[in-house]
């Protein structure tokens, strides 16, 4: 049965990139400022805050997010939890709020993400996001996240013929997409060839295969249908939401060309909403590398297992193609400040399905699917959502 | 080997080059890396088994950009290893030119090794049979 009570119905981000000088408190109060008063959603509306960070320990080094970002934002006193799924987190966030307005303990939540990773070393980040994958097996004999998602894609390129060239594609689709976009960590558009420079993080995967390290935060206001009409005449709803976990290592996995969370996490979202993969009018993928875009694509149903790469280099997944796929840009171009992106993905979706995208619009929007993917692909969280009007 | 299997054991064993597996007491599944519960029948009993170093390829990079600690012993292979015993392993890949990594085939037969790296830490291994 579809969900039948969350709406969307303000959705903001902070310009993600290298923010010289802005600390975490302050880029997550932008945000909600930004998302609440002005949205003209009253900060005295909301009754509970989910919020995603995935490493501020290490990165900032401070603990318990939650209620501190939330005091800085003007919102002090309110029941206020840090949600933690490595890149998932922000979807994670979603969830925990999706599930807390469908149960009818409240009416109206904020969902916020943020992350501030360029105060420390290139060295100090990779180390911390090192830290969501296995310590012991994987990561522990010098596994890297590029790694992992190389070696993905190498069992994708033996598997069905997938090229350097096709992931290079992905990268310059979302560069294309990212220079029409003010909130893009990189505004400028990249050449195949200069996609293809052969500066190898982990083979096959070089530099512009790789998504940035990013500060950045976004927010979500959702509410009841009771509410929602208060605040906005177009409001999105969220149908259908799905969350799946796998192994951490990869070792443990039967299949490399496909994330298995993935898989799950989207059956049970799509059944949630009695909707396919057909429905879907765009999606916006997790792409913290460009292999993962492709797999993701195949993943949630929208091409068949193989098939992502052709649809690339077909134009299908371009902005004006049948199925664009991160129309803004993606992490890839946009930037993945950890914590914000799975809630920085819903901002996406919300903007585009309400019609507010500018140059970056997709021609059809009714109903959209989104993919958020932590780690290794151990956690994953689906959402789909549909304009209240469609 | 005797004792209850450990983590910390299983580690000290790859420190001595001599690379012990679990095996599920109850059905006989070998397991590696270690995991609490065997997904074949849920039995929580561990023992400790050698191997017998057979096993194939299933994927592999040569990661060139690494943390600070495994730096100096960069560009360097890591691969997923199936042992005939059904368990698949993510280790060191010896005995393959980094510089040639598309010359590499899934699939293709491997054997047990280790490597110490310039860090002085010995990895599990594998190099093609």
């Amino acid at each position: 049965m579809p969900l039948k009570n969350t709406n969307i119905v303000s959705a903001a981000q902070t310009k993600f990139g290298k923010l010289e000088g802005v600390t975490l408190r302050e880029m997550f109060a932008e945000a909600v400022d930004k998302a609440t008063t002005q949205a003209g959603v009253p900060k005295e509306d909301i009754q509970a805050a989910f919020i995603g960070t995935f490493i501020p320990e290490m990165l900032v080094h401070q603990g318990h997010t939650a209620p501190l970002l939330l005091d800085y934002a003007g919102m002090r006193g309110l029941p206020a939890t840090r949600h933690e799924a490595a890149c998932a987190s922000g979807a994670t966030a979603l969830r925990a709020a999706i599930m807390a307005i469908e149960s009818g303990l409240y009416d109206t939540v904020l969902v916020a993400g943020a992350e501030k990773m360029t105060s420390v070393s290139t060295n100090r980040a990779t180390e911390a996001l090192a830290a969501a994958a296995d310590d012991e097996f994987e990561s522990g004999i010098g596994l890297t996240f590029p790694g992992v998602f190389a070696i993905a894609a190498v069992a994708h390129m033996q598997e069905y013929g997938t090229t350097e060239e096709d992931m290079a594609l992905v990268a310059v689709k979302a560069h294309k997409n990212a220079s029409t976009n003010p909130l893009a960590q990189f505004q400028k558009e990249i050449t195949l060839e200069k996609a293809l420079t052969p500066r190898y993080i982990a083979w096959p995967l070089k530099l512009f295969d790789c998504s940035p390290i990013s500060d950045g935060a976004a927010a979500l206001v959702l509410t009841s249908n009771e509410k929602a009409k208060q605040y906005t005449d177009t409001p999105v709803r969220i149908i259908g939401t799905g969350q799946a976990s796998a192994s951490m290592n990869l070792c443990d996995r039967t299949v490399l060309t496909s994330f298995e969370a993935s898989v799950k996490a989207s059956r049970i979202a799509y059944d949630m909403a009695g909707l396919g993969p057909k429905d879907m009018d765009f999606a916006v993928v997790h792409d913290c590398f460009t292999i993962a875009e492709i797999i993701a694509t195949e993943d949630l149903g929208l091409f068949e297992p193989g098939e992502g790469a052709r649809a690339v280099r077909e134009g299908v997944t371009a902005l004006d193609g049948d199925m664009p796929v991160n129309p803004m840009g993606g992490l890839k171009a946009v930037g993945h400040p950890v914590g914000a992106t799975g809630v920085k993905q819903a901002v996406v979706v919300y903007r585009e399905l309400i019609g507010e995208a500018g140059p970056n619009q997709v021609p059809r929007h009714d109903t959209a699917i989104m993919h958020n993917f932590g780690g290794t692909g151990a956690t994953c969280v689906v959402n789909i959502m549909r304009r209240a009007d469609a | 080997m005797s004792g209850r299997p450990s983590l910390e054991q299983y580690k000290k064993n790859i420190e001595a080059r001599d690379f012990k597996a679990y095996k599920c007491a109850k059905c006989g599944a070998v397991i590696a890396p270690p995991v609490g519960v065997c997904y074949s029948c849920g039995g929580t009993q561990m023992e400790w088994t050698g191997v017998s170093g057979k096993g194939k390829l299933v994927s592999y990079t040569v990661i060139h950009v690494a943390p600070e600690q495994f730096q100096d012993e960069a560009p360097y292979y890591i691969g997923i290893v199936e042992l005939e015993e059904g368990t698949r392993i993510t280790v060191r890949l010896t005995g393959l030119d980094p510089q040639r990594p598309a010359e590499v085939k899934i699939g293709m037969p491997m054997v047990l090794d280790y490597d110490t790296g310039k860090s002085g830490r010995t990895y599990l291994a594998f190099r093609p049979a």
